[in-house]
Protein backbone atom coordinates (compact mmCIF):
# COMPACT_ATOMS: atom_id res chain seq x y z
CA UNK A 1 0.00 0.00 0.00
CA UNK A 2 2.57 2.30 0.80
CA UNK A 3 4.80 1.84 -2.28
CA UNK A 4 1.59 2.24 -4.44
CA UNK A 5 0.78 5.80 -2.32
CA UNK A 6 4.50 6.89 -3.21
CA UNK A 7 4.04 5.83 -6.31
CA UNK A 8 1.21 7.74 -6.88
CA UNK A 9 2.57 10.57 -5.59
CA UNK A 10 5.71 10.42 -8.13
CA UNK A 11 3.37 10.12 -10.43
CA UNK A 12 1.45 13.04 -9.69
CA UNK A 13 4.94 14.61 -9.03
CA UNK A 14 6.19 14.10 -12.46
CA UNK A 15 2.51 15.38 -13.88
CA UNK A 16 2.89 18.16 -12.18
CA UNK A 17 6.47 19.05 -13.46
CA UNK A 18 5.84 18.06 -16.99
CA UNK A 19 4.42 21.76 -18.28
CA UNK A 20 7.37 23.34 -16.98
CA UNK A 21 9.43 21.26 -18.37
CA UNK A 22 7.75 20.46 -21.72
CA UNK A 23 5.37 23.58 -22.46
CA UNK A 24 4.64 23.06 -26.29
CA UNK A 25 4.11 19.40 -25.77
CA UNK A 26 1.19 19.09 -23.74
CA UNK A 27 -1.06 17.21 -26.26
CA UNK A 28 0.96 14.17 -26.75
CA UNK A 29 0.56 14.48 -22.65
CA UNK A 30 -3.21 14.50 -22.76
CA UNK A 31 -3.45 11.61 -25.04
CA UNK A 32 -1.37 9.63 -23.01
CA UNK A 33 -2.70 10.65 -19.42
CA UNK A 34 -6.10 9.50 -21.42
CA UNK A 35 -4.77 6.41 -21.82
CA UNK A 36 -3.34 6.06 -18.78
CA UNK A 37 -6.90 6.34 -17.26
CA UNK A 38 -8.76 4.51 -19.83
CA UNK A 39 -6.15 1.35 -19.57
CA UNK A 40 -6.38 1.91 -15.53
CA UNK A 41 -10.24 1.31 -16.20
CA UNK A 42 -10.34 -0.93 -18.85
CA UNK A 43 -7.97 -3.28 -16.67
CA UNK A 44 -10.61 -2.79 -13.69
CA UNK A 45 -12.82 -5.58 -15.48
CA UNK A 46 -9.79 -6.75 -17.58
CA UNK A 47 -7.39 -7.50 -15.89
CA UNK A 48 -8.32 -7.67 -12.44
CA UNK A 49 -12.30 -9.49 -13.41
CA UNK A 50 -10.33 -11.37 -16.17
CA UNK A 51 -12.80 -10.33 -18.36
CA UNK A 52 -11.46 -8.67 -21.69
CA UNK A 53 -13.92 -6.05 -23.46
CA UNK A 54 -12.90 -5.33 -26.50
CA UNK A 55 -15.78 -2.63 -26.52
CA UNK A 56 -14.18 -0.02 -24.50
CA UNK A 57 -14.11 2.76 -27.21
CA UNK A 58 -18.23 2.70 -26.36
CA UNK A 59 -17.64 4.00 -22.96
CA UNK A 60 -15.33 6.82 -24.52
CA UNK A 61 -18.31 7.94 -27.30
CA UNK A 62 -20.80 8.04 -24.49
CA UNK A 63 -18.84 10.18 -22.65
CA UNK A 64 -18.07 12.29 -25.38
CA UNK A 65 -21.53 12.79 -27.09
CA UNK A 66 -22.98 13.03 -23.83
CA UNK A 67 -20.98 16.47 -22.81
CA UNK A 68 -20.75 17.62 -26.80
CA UNK A 69 -24.74 17.17 -27.16
CA UNK A 70 -25.22 18.28 -23.68
CA UNK A 71 -23.43 21.53 -24.03
CA UNK A 72 -24.13 22.69 -27.73
CA UNK A 73 -28.44 21.00 -27.57
CA UNK A 74 -29.15 21.87 -23.94
CA UNK A 75 -26.94 23.98 -22.43
CA UNK A 76 -25.79 21.72 -20.10
CA UNK A 77 -22.79 22.49 -17.99
CA UNK A 78 -19.77 19.84 -18.99
CA UNK A 79 -19.48 18.18 -16.02
CA UNK A 80 -22.98 17.94 -15.57
CA UNK A 81 -23.10 15.89 -18.62
CA UNK A 82 -20.18 13.95 -17.85
CA UNK A 83 -21.89 12.94 -14.73
CA UNK A 84 -24.58 12.07 -16.79
CA UNK A 85 -22.19 10.19 -19.32
CA UNK A 86 -21.15 7.95 -16.41
CA UNK A 87 -24.16 7.09 -15.11
CA UNK A 88 -25.76 5.81 -18.60
CA UNK A 89 -22.37 3.82 -18.77
CA UNK A 90 -22.83 2.05 -15.85
CA UNK A 91 -26.24 1.39 -16.50
CA UNK A 92 -25.32 0.25 -19.86
CA UNK A 93 -22.31 -2.01 -18.62
CA UNK A 94 -25.16 -3.18 -16.36
CA UNK A 95 -27.73 -4.23 -18.80
CA UNK A 96 -24.50 -5.38 -21.02
CA UNK A 97 -22.85 -7.65 -18.10
CA UNK A 98 -26.41 -8.99 -17.42
CA UNK A 99 -27.44 -10.29 -20.67
CA UNK A 100 -23.19 -11.58 -21.53
CA UNK A 101 -21.85 -12.47 -18.49
CA UNK A 102 -23.54 -15.83 -18.79
CA UNK A 103 -20.78 -16.29 -21.25
CA UNK A 104 -17.77 -17.78 -20.74
CA UNK A 105 -14.01 -17.23 -22.72
CA UNK A 106 -13.48 -15.46 -25.69
CA UNK A 107 -17.42 -15.16 -26.16
CA UNK A 108 -17.86 -11.86 -23.46
CA UNK A 109 -15.31 -9.95 -25.47
CA UNK A 110 -17.16 -10.91 -29.04
CA UNK A 111 -20.40 -9.68 -27.70
CA UNK A 112 -18.48 -6.41 -26.67
CA UNK A 113 -17.33 -5.66 -29.69
CA UNK A 114 -21.36 -6.09 -30.96
CA UNK A 115 -22.10 -3.63 -28.52
CA UNK A 116 -19.58 -0.58 -29.05
CA UNK A 117 -20.57 -1.08 -32.90
CA UNK A 118 -24.62 -0.70 -32.25
CA UNK A 119 -23.79 2.40 -30.60
CA UNK A 120 -21.89 3.44 -33.56
CA UNK A 121 -24.48 2.92 -35.68
CA UNK A 122 -26.83 4.74 -33.11
CA UNK A 123 -24.89 7.37 -33.24
CA UNK A 124 -24.62 7.20 -37.30
CA UNK A 125 -28.39 6.67 -37.85
CA UNK A 126 -29.78 8.91 -34.95
CA UNK A 127 -29.00 12.45 -36.43
CA UNK A 128 -31.61 14.17 -35.09
CA UNK A 129 -29.79 13.54 -31.57
CA UNK A 130 -25.94 13.53 -32.71
CA UNK A 131 -25.27 14.99 -36.28
CA UNK A 132 -25.21 11.27 -37.80
CA UNK A 133 -21.80 10.82 -39.42
CA UNK A 134 -21.15 14.26 -39.83
CA UNK A 135 -20.58 14.96 -36.46
CA UNK A 136 -20.72 17.26 -33.71
CA UNK A 137 -18.81 20.60 -32.85
CA UNK A 138 -18.50 22.16 -29.41
CA UNK A 139 -18.28 25.73 -30.14
CA UNK A 140 -18.79 27.09 -26.59
CA UNK A 141 -17.94 25.89 -23.18
CA UNK A 142 -18.61 27.52 -20.60
CA UNK A 143 -15.80 29.05 -18.00
CA UNK A 144 -16.08 27.51 -14.58
CA UNK A 145 -13.97 29.98 -12.48
CA UNK A 146 -12.47 31.86 -15.65
CA UNK A 147 -11.13 28.53 -16.77
CA UNK A 148 -10.80 28.40 -19.98
CA UNK A 149 -11.80 24.59 -21.10
CA UNK A 150 -10.59 25.16 -24.87
CA UNK A 151 -7.01 25.95 -23.52
CA UNK A 152 -4.50 22.93 -23.73
CA UNK A 153 -2.97 23.79 -20.09
CA UNK A 154 -6.24 23.49 -18.37
CA UNK A 155 -6.78 20.33 -20.22
CA UNK A 156 -3.94 18.70 -19.07
CA UNK A 157 -4.71 19.77 -15.60
CA UNK A 158 -8.25 17.77 -16.27
CA UNK A 159 -6.44 14.68 -17.79
CA UNK A 160 -4.07 14.57 -15.04
CA UNK A 161 -6.80 14.68 -12.98
CA UNK A 162 -8.55 12.02 -14.58
CA UNK A 163 -5.82 9.25 -14.08
CA UNK A 164 -4.87 10.10 -10.90
CA UNK A 165 -8.25 9.48 -10.09
CA UNK A 166 -8.49 6.32 -12.11
CA UNK A 167 -5.08 4.96 -10.57
CA UNK A 168 -6.38 6.19 -7.39
CA UNK A 169 -9.54 4.33 -6.99
CA UNK A 170 -7.38 1.28 -8.51
CA UNK A 171 -5.27 1.47 -5.46
CA UNK A 172 -7.74 1.87 -2.88
CA UNK A 173 -9.65 -0.88 -4.52
CA UNK A 174 -6.30 -3.51 -4.74
CA UNK A 175 -5.87 -3.90 -0.94
CA UNK A 176 -9.46 -4.42 -0.50
CA UNK A 177 -12.85 -7.02 -0.34
CA UNK A 178 -14.11 -6.26 -3.97
CA UNK A 179 -10.42 -5.75 -5.05
CA UNK A 180 -9.91 -9.40 -4.04
CA UNK A 181 -12.81 -10.93 -5.01
CA UNK A 182 -12.38 -9.37 -8.58
CA UNK A 183 -9.35 -11.59 -8.42
CA UNK A 184 -10.82 -14.76 -7.15
CA UNK A 185 -13.45 -14.48 -9.87
CA UNK A 186 -10.56 -14.49 -12.37
CA UNK A 187 -8.44 -17.14 -11.58
CA UNK A 188 -11.35 -19.32 -10.90
CA UNK A 189 -15.12 -19.14 -10.35
CA UNK A 190 -16.18 -21.90 -8.45
CA UNK A 191 -13.48 -21.69 -5.87
CA UNK A 192 -14.89 -17.71 -5.75
CA UNK A 193 -18.21 -19.49 -4.68
CA UNK A 194 -16.86 -21.42 -2.04
CA UNK A 195 -15.43 -18.18 -0.80
CA UNK A 196 -18.84 -16.68 -0.48
CA UNK A 197 -18.53 -14.86 -3.82
CA UNK A 198 -20.88 -14.07 -6.55
CA UNK A 199 -18.78 -14.25 -9.70
CA UNK A 200 -22.15 -12.44 -12.04
CA UNK A 201 -22.54 -10.07 -9.29
CA UNK A 202 -18.66 -8.75 -9.30
CA UNK A 203 -18.25 -8.86 -12.70
CA UNK A 204 -20.81 -6.57 -12.83
CA UNK A 205 -19.79 -4.27 -10.86
CA UNK A 206 -16.30 -3.97 -12.08
CA UNK A 207 -17.53 -3.27 -15.39
CA UNK A 208 -19.95 -0.69 -14.26
CA UNK A 209 -17.26 0.84 -12.75
CA UNK A 210 -14.81 0.44 -15.61
CA UNK A 211 -17.32 1.93 -18.00
CA UNK A 212 -18.31 4.49 -15.93
CA UNK A 213 -14.55 5.73 -15.44
CA UNK A 214 -14.17 5.44 -19.30
CA UNK A 215 -16.77 7.76 -20.03
CA UNK A 216 -15.36 10.49 -17.34
CA UNK A 217 -12.12 10.47 -19.64
CA UNK A 218 -14.64 10.43 -22.74
CA UNK A 219 -15.98 13.23 -22.01
CA UNK A 220 -12.95 14.69 -20.90
CA UNK A 221 -11.64 13.61 -24.88
CA UNK A 222 -14.63 15.10 -26.75
CA UNK A 223 -13.34 18.45 -25.26
CA UNK A 224 -10.19 18.05 -26.18
CA UNK A 225 -10.71 17.41 -29.67
CA UNK A 226 -13.98 19.37 -29.81
CA UNK A 227 -15.10 17.92 -32.60
CA UNK A 228 -16.85 14.16 -32.36
CA UNK A 229 -17.43 11.69 -35.14
CA UNK A 230 -19.28 8.52 -34.61
CA UNK A 231 -16.05 6.47 -37.11
CA UNK A 232 -13.50 8.03 -34.17
CA UNK A 233 -15.31 7.51 -31.00
CA UNK A 234 -16.79 4.28 -31.10
CA UNK A 235 -14.27 2.74 -33.32
CA UNK A 236 -12.99 -0.75 -32.63
CA UNK A 237 -9.60 0.71 -32.94
CA UNK A 238 -9.88 3.02 -30.06
CA UNK A 239 -11.37 -0.04 -27.97
CA UNK A 240 -8.22 -2.29 -29.44
CA UNK A 241 -5.74 0.77 -28.24
CA UNK A 242 -7.24 0.76 -25.00
CA UNK A 243 -6.77 -3.00 -24.34
CA UNK A 244 -3.82 -3.36 -26.02
CA UNK A 245 -2.02 -0.46 -23.77
CA UNK A 246 -3.41 -2.73 -20.38
CA UNK A 247 -2.44 -6.04 -21.64
CA UNK A 248 1.07 -4.81 -22.93
CA UNK A 249 1.83 -2.93 -19.55
CA UNK A 250 0.39 -5.96 -17.23
CA UNK A 251 -2.73 -6.70 -16.70
CA UNK A 252 -4.17 -6.97 -13.08
CA UNK A 253 -1.19 -4.80 -12.02
CA UNK A 254 -1.66 -1.37 -10.13
CA UNK A 255 1.33 0.36 -12.66
CA UNK A 256 0.89 -1.68 -15.67
CA UNK A 257 -2.13 -0.08 -17.83
CA UNK A 258 -0.16 3.13 -16.78
CA UNK A 259 3.38 2.24 -17.85
CA UNK A 260 1.63 0.20 -21.23
CA UNK A 261 0.12 3.78 -21.95
CA UNK A 262 3.38 6.27 -21.63
CA UNK A 263 5.22 3.03 -23.68
CA UNK A 264 2.90 2.86 -26.54
CA UNK A 265 1.48 5.88 -26.81
CA UNK A 266 4.77 7.84 -26.06
CA UNK A 267 6.67 5.38 -28.94
CA UNK A 268 4.04 5.51 -30.93
CA UNK A 269 4.56 8.88 -31.29
CA UNK A 270 8.14 9.31 -31.58
CA UNK A 271 8.09 6.35 -34.02
CA UNK A 272 5.66 8.48 -36.17
CA UNK A 273 7.93 11.87 -36.18
CA UNK A 274 10.90 10.00 -36.60
CA UNK A 275 10.39 7.03 -39.02
CA UNK A 276 7.33 8.55 -40.70
CA UNK A 277 6.40 5.40 -42.96
CA UNK A 278 7.99 2.73 -41.25
CA UNK A 279 6.27 3.85 -37.82
CA UNK A 280 3.74 1.19 -37.72
CA UNK A 281 6.25 -1.64 -38.55
CA UNK A 282 8.68 -0.59 -35.73
CA UNK A 283 5.34 -0.13 -33.71
CA UNK A 284 4.38 -3.89 -34.59
CA UNK A 285 8.17 -5.15 -33.50
CA UNK A 286 7.63 -3.43 -30.22
CA UNK A 287 4.25 -4.84 -29.28
CA UNK A 288 5.70 -8.42 -30.57
CA UNK A 289 9.13 -8.19 -28.38
CA UNK A 290 7.14 -7.61 -25.51
CA UNK A 291 4.15 -9.94 -26.07
CA UNK A 292 6.82 -12.52 -26.47
CA UNK A 293 9.55 -11.80 -23.52
CA UNK A 294 7.59 -10.44 -21.00
CA UNK A 295 4.12 -12.25 -21.84
CA UNK A 296 2.30 -10.81 -18.45
CA UNK A 297 2.94 -7.57 -19.41
CA UNK A 298 5.57 -5.02 -18.23
CA UNK A 299 5.26 -4.22 -15.33
CA UNK A 300 3.69 -8.12 -14.39
CA UNK A 301 6.90 -9.41 -15.08
CA UNK A 302 8.52 -7.31 -13.18
CA UNK A 303 6.21 -7.68 -9.94
CA UNK A 304 6.28 -11.24 -10.18
CA UNK A 305 9.94 -11.51 -10.30
CA UNK A 306 9.84 -9.12 -6.70
CA UNK A 307 7.34 -11.20 -5.46
CA UNK A 308 9.13 -14.58 -5.73
CA UNK A 309 12.48 -13.05 -4.97
CA UNK A 310 11.06 -11.30 -1.95
CA UNK A 311 10.15 -14.62 -0.51
CA UNK A 312 13.27 -16.23 -1.74
CA UNK A 313 15.48 -14.04 0.63
CA UNK A 314 12.70 -14.15 3.52
CA UNK A 315 12.79 -18.43 3.61
CA UNK A 316 16.37 -17.89 3.64
CA UNK A 317 17.21 -15.91 6.28
CA UNK B 1 -29.85 -31.69 18.46
CA UNK B 2 -30.62 -30.28 15.64
CA UNK B 3 -28.89 -31.45 12.47
CA UNK B 4 -25.98 -29.32 11.23
CA UNK B 5 -27.08 -30.44 7.58
CA UNK B 6 -30.13 -32.84 6.56
CA UNK B 7 -30.41 -34.10 3.05
CA UNK B 8 -33.67 -35.91 2.22
CA UNK B 9 -34.37 -38.22 -1.16
CA UNK B 10 -31.77 -36.62 -3.01
CA UNK B 11 -31.66 -37.36 -6.91
CA UNK B 12 -29.47 -35.73 -9.62
CA UNK B 13 -30.04 -36.96 -12.89
CA UNK B 14 -27.49 -36.04 -16.16
CA UNK B 15 -29.32 -36.39 -19.27
CA UNK B 16 -30.82 -40.10 -18.79
CA UNK B 17 -27.95 -40.81 -16.23
CA UNK B 18 -29.44 -40.97 -12.37
CA UNK B 19 -25.92 -39.63 -10.64
CA UNK B 20 -27.01 -39.58 -7.41
CA UNK B 21 -30.51 -41.41 -6.52
CA UNK B 22 -32.89 -40.72 -3.62
CA UNK B 23 -29.93 -40.07 -1.21
CA UNK B 24 -30.77 -38.73 2.14
CA UNK B 25 -28.13 -38.48 5.09
CA UNK B 26 -28.30 -36.33 7.93
CA UNK B 27 -25.28 -34.82 10.16
CA UNK B 28 -25.11 -33.33 13.82
CA UNK B 29 -22.52 -30.36 14.75
CA UNK B 30 -19.37 -32.20 16.01
CA UNK B 31 -20.14 -35.59 13.84
CA UNK B 32 -17.72 -36.71 11.33
CA UNK B 33 -19.64 -38.63 7.95
CA UNK B 34 -17.31 -40.41 6.27
CA UNK B 35 -18.60 -40.90 2.28
CA UNK B 36 -17.24 -43.34 0.46
CA UNK B 37 -17.83 -46.14 -2.40
CA UNK B 38 -16.11 -46.94 -6.04
CA UNK B 39 -14.91 -44.64 -8.40
CA UNK B 40 -18.17 -43.40 -10.58
CA UNK B 41 -20.53 -44.21 -7.25
CA UNK B 42 -21.70 -40.10 -7.08
CA UNK B 43 -19.60 -39.36 -4.51
CA UNK B 44 -18.95 -36.22 -5.94
CA UNK B 45 -21.66 -35.18 -7.48
CA UNK B 46 -23.77 -35.71 -4.13
CA UNK B 47 -21.09 -33.29 -2.73
CA UNK B 48 -21.97 -30.92 -5.35
CA UNK B 49 -25.28 -31.16 -5.18
CA UNK B 50 -24.83 -30.26 -1.28
CA UNK B 51 -22.94 -27.73 -2.32
CA UNK B 52 -24.93 -26.07 -4.80
CA UNK B 53 -22.79 -26.74 -7.53
CA UNK B 54 -25.34 -29.14 -8.96
CA UNK B 55 -29.05 -28.38 -9.44
CA UNK B 56 -30.68 -31.74 -7.68
CA UNK B 57 -34.01 -33.17 -9.85
CA UNK B 58 -35.77 -33.67 -6.30
CA UNK B 59 -35.36 -33.93 -2.70
CA UNK B 60 -34.17 -30.75 -0.44
CA UNK B 61 -30.92 -29.82 1.80
CA UNK B 62 -31.16 -27.24 5.31
CA UNK B 63 -28.54 -26.56 7.01
CA UNK B 64 -29.48 -26.11 10.77
CA UNK B 65 -33.20 -26.55 10.00
CA UNK B 66 -32.94 -23.56 7.20
CA UNK B 67 -34.07 -24.94 3.61
CA UNK B 68 -30.88 -24.56 1.21
CA UNK B 69 -31.98 -26.05 -1.78
CA UNK B 70 -32.57 -23.31 -3.56
CA UNK B 71 -29.20 -21.54 -2.73
CA UNK B 72 -26.28 -21.04 -5.44
CA UNK B 73 -23.02 -21.95 -3.95
CA UNK B 74 -21.85 -18.77 -2.92
CA UNK B 75 -25.24 -18.23 -0.65
CA UNK B 76 -24.56 -21.64 0.79
CA UNK B 77 -20.75 -20.41 2.03
CA UNK B 78 -22.67 -17.43 3.37
CA UNK B 79 -24.98 -19.90 4.97
CA UNK B 80 -21.86 -21.96 6.61
CA UNK B 81 -20.94 -24.77 3.93
CA UNK B 82 -17.09 -24.66 3.48
CA UNK B 83 -15.92 -26.99 0.77
CA UNK B 84 -12.48 -28.38 -0.65
CA UNK B 85 -12.30 -29.05 -4.14
CA UNK B 86 -10.95 -32.80 -5.21
CA UNK B 87 -8.48 -31.00 -7.73
CA UNK B 88 -7.52 -28.43 -5.51
CA UNK B 89 -7.73 -25.07 -6.29
CA UNK B 90 -5.53 -22.08 -5.23
CA UNK B 91 -5.79 -19.05 -6.88
CA UNK B 92 -1.87 -19.39 -8.62
CA UNK B 93 -1.63 -15.82 -9.04
CA UNK B 94 -2.01 -15.17 -5.47
CA UNK B 95 0.34 -15.55 -2.54
CA UNK B 96 -0.94 -18.50 0.00
CA UNK B 97 -1.97 -15.40 2.22
CA UNK B 98 -3.77 -13.58 -0.34
CA UNK B 99 -5.68 -16.96 -1.17
CA UNK B 100 -6.97 -17.06 2.14
CA UNK B 101 -7.92 -13.62 2.58
CA UNK B 102 -10.48 -13.97 -0.17
CA UNK B 103 -12.35 -16.15 2.41
CA UNK B 104 -11.63 -14.28 5.07
CA UNK B 105 -13.63 -11.25 3.69
CA UNK B 106 -16.29 -13.27 4.05
CA UNK B 107 -17.32 -12.28 7.65
CA UNK B 108 -14.26 -9.88 7.81
CA UNK B 109 -14.88 -7.03 5.42
CA UNK B 110 -12.36 -4.99 6.72
CA UNK B 111 -8.80 -5.65 5.68
CA UNK B 112 -7.60 -5.56 9.02
CA UNK B 113 -9.71 -8.08 10.19
CA UNK B 114 -9.57 -10.40 7.25
CA UNK B 115 -6.02 -10.83 7.37
CA UNK B 116 -5.87 -11.41 11.27
CA UNK B 117 -8.11 -14.10 10.46
CA UNK B 118 -6.20 -15.46 7.59
CA UNK B 119 -3.17 -15.67 9.08
CA UNK B 120 -4.67 -17.34 12.27
CA UNK B 121 -6.35 -19.58 9.89
CA UNK B 122 -2.63 -19.94 8.14
CA UNK B 123 -1.26 -20.84 11.11
CA UNK B 124 -3.49 -23.37 12.46
CA UNK B 125 -2.89 -25.61 9.23
CA UNK B 126 0.68 -25.21 9.55
CA UNK B 127 0.78 -22.84 6.67
CA UNK B 128 2.21 -19.69 8.72
CA UNK B 129 5.61 -19.15 7.09
CA UNK B 130 4.44 -19.90 3.58
CA UNK B 131 2.33 -16.55 3.97
CA UNK B 132 4.18 -14.67 0.74
CA UNK B 133 4.53 -17.34 -1.65
CA UNK B 134 2.96 -17.24 -4.72
CA UNK B 135 0.33 -20.09 -4.14
CA UNK B 136 1.16 -21.86 -7.49
CA UNK B 137 4.46 -22.61 -6.11
CA UNK B 138 3.27 -24.78 -3.35
CA UNK B 139 3.53 -28.52 -3.15
CA UNK B 140 0.74 -31.14 -3.50
CA UNK B 141 0.59 -31.74 0.91
CA UNK B 142 0.37 -27.96 1.51
CA UNK B 143 -1.70 -27.03 -1.27
CA UNK B 144 -4.38 -29.84 0.33
CA UNK B 145 -3.53 -27.27 3.61
CA UNK B 146 -4.09 -24.14 1.78
CA UNK B 147 -7.73 -25.85 0.26
CA UNK B 148 -8.49 -26.45 4.09
CA UNK B 149 -7.31 -23.14 5.29
CA UNK B 150 -9.76 -21.38 2.51
CA UNK B 151 -12.69 -23.44 3.50
CA UNK B 152 -12.05 -22.79 7.09
CA UNK B 153 -11.50 -19.20 6.47
CA UNK B 154 -15.18 -18.66 5.80
CA UNK B 155 -16.03 -19.72 9.23
CA UNK B 156 -18.30 -22.77 7.95
CA UNK B 157 -20.66 -24.66 10.70
CA UNK B 158 -20.61 -27.77 7.78
CA UNK B 159 -17.35 -28.52 6.26
CA UNK B 160 -17.35 -30.40 3.55
CA UNK B 161 -13.63 -32.17 2.98
CA UNK B 162 -13.46 -34.00 -0.87
CA UNK B 163 -10.77 -36.69 -0.55
CA UNK B 164 -7.93 -34.28 1.05
CA UNK B 165 -6.27 -36.90 2.13
CA UNK B 166 -5.13 -38.35 -1.60
CA UNK B 167 -2.06 -38.64 -2.34
CA UNK B 168 -0.03 -38.06 0.93
CA UNK B 169 2.81 -39.56 2.13
CA UNK B 170 2.55 -41.27 5.51
CA UNK B 171 3.19 -38.37 8.05
CA UNK B 172 0.97 -35.53 6.10
CA UNK B 173 -1.22 -38.40 6.37
CA UNK B 174 -1.30 -38.79 9.86
CA UNK B 175 -1.43 -35.19 10.38
CA UNK B 176 -4.50 -34.44 8.55
CA UNK B 177 -6.48 -36.52 10.06
CA UNK B 178 -5.26 -35.00 13.64
CA UNK B 179 -6.68 -32.17 11.93
CA UNK B 180 -9.74 -33.28 11.01
CA UNK B 181 -10.25 -34.77 14.48
CA UNK B 182 -9.50 -31.51 16.09
CA UNK B 183 -11.89 -29.67 13.64
CA UNK B 184 -14.95 -31.93 15.10
CA UNK B 185 -13.85 -31.69 18.56
CA UNK B 186 -14.84 -27.88 17.94
CA UNK B 187 -18.00 -28.47 17.48
CA UNK B 188 -17.62 -28.19 13.55
CA UNK B 189 -20.31 -30.81 11.60
CA UNK B 190 -17.86 -32.94 9.02
CA UNK B 191 -18.63 -34.35 5.40
CA UNK B 192 -15.98 -36.02 3.83
CA UNK B 193 -15.06 -38.36 0.75
CA UNK B 194 -12.55 -40.22 1.06
CA UNK B 195 -10.70 -43.33 -0.76
CA UNK B 196 -8.11 -43.83 2.46
CA UNK B 197 -9.96 -46.24 4.23
CA UNK B 198 -7.83 -45.82 7.08
CA UNK B 199 -8.81 -42.14 7.62
CA UNK B 200 -12.07 -43.07 7.00
CA UNK B 201 -12.04 -45.92 10.34
CA UNK B 202 -10.08 -43.75 12.57
CA UNK B 203 -12.49 -40.81 11.77
CA UNK B 204 -15.85 -41.35 11.01
CA UNK B 205 -18.57 -41.69 13.70
CA UNK B 206 -20.90 -42.77 10.72
CA UNK B 207 -19.89 -44.50 7.39
CA UNK B 208 -22.16 -43.96 3.80
CA UNK B 209 -21.65 -46.52 1.40
CA UNK B 210 -22.50 -45.38 -2.36
CA UNK B 211 -22.99 -47.89 -5.51
CA UNK B 212 -24.08 -46.38 -9.21
CA UNK B 213 -25.65 -43.36 -7.06
CA UNK B 214 -27.21 -45.19 -4.54
CA UNK B 215 -27.14 -45.52 -1.04
CA UNK B 216 -26.40 -49.05 -0.40
CA UNK B 217 -25.18 -49.26 3.53
CA UNK B 218 -24.64 -47.14 6.18
CA UNK B 219 -23.78 -47.26 10.01
CA UNK B 220 -20.40 -47.29 12.20
CA UNK B 221 -17.22 -48.26 10.28
CA UNK B 222 -16.43 -51.03 11.18
CA UNK B 223 -19.85 -52.83 10.51
CA UNK B 224 -20.04 -51.24 7.30
CA UNK B 225 -16.64 -52.52 6.33
CA UNK B 226 -18.12 -56.09 6.94
CA UNK B 227 -21.55 -55.59 4.99
CA UNK B 228 -21.38 -57.91 2.29
CA UNK B 229 -22.69 -55.01 -0.21
CA UNK B 230 -20.05 -53.02 0.58
CA UNK B 231 -17.45 -56.04 -0.19
CA UNK B 232 -19.61 -56.75 -3.76
CA UNK B 233 -19.49 -52.91 -4.91
CA UNK B 234 -15.94 -52.84 -4.08
CA UNK B 235 -14.55 -56.13 -5.33
CA UNK B 236 -17.39 -57.33 -7.72
CA UNK B 237 -18.97 -60.76 -7.68
CA UNK B 238 -17.50 -64.16 -9.16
Amino acid sequence: MRTHLLGLAAFVALGLAYPVLFPSALTIAITILLFVGWATAWDVLGGWAGQVSLGHAAFVGLGAYFVAIGVTEYGLAPWWSALLGMAVAAALAFAWGWLTFGLRGPYFTLSTIAFAEILRLVAINEGWLTGGATGVFIMTLPEPFGLDLFDRQTQYWLALGFAVLVIGIVVALSRGRFGYALRAVREDEDAAMAAGIDPKRTKLKAFMLSGALTALGGGLYGIVLSFLEPHVMFYLLLSVQIALTAIIGGRGTIWGPAAGAMVLIGSGEVFRTTFAEANLLIYGVLILVIVLFAPRGLVGEATRRAIRRRYAKRAQS
Amino acid sequence: MPSALRAEGLTVRFGGNVAVSDVSLALAPGEILGLIGPNGAGKTTLFNALTGYVTPESGRVSLFDRDITRLAPHERARAGCGRTFQTERPFEELTVLENVLVAAFLHEPRRSGAERLARETLEQVGLGDRADQPAGDLNLARRRRLELAKALATRPRVIFLDEVMAGLNPPALREMIAFVSELSRKGLAVLMVEHIMEAIVELSDHVIVMASGAKIAEGAPEAVMRDERVIEAYLGTD
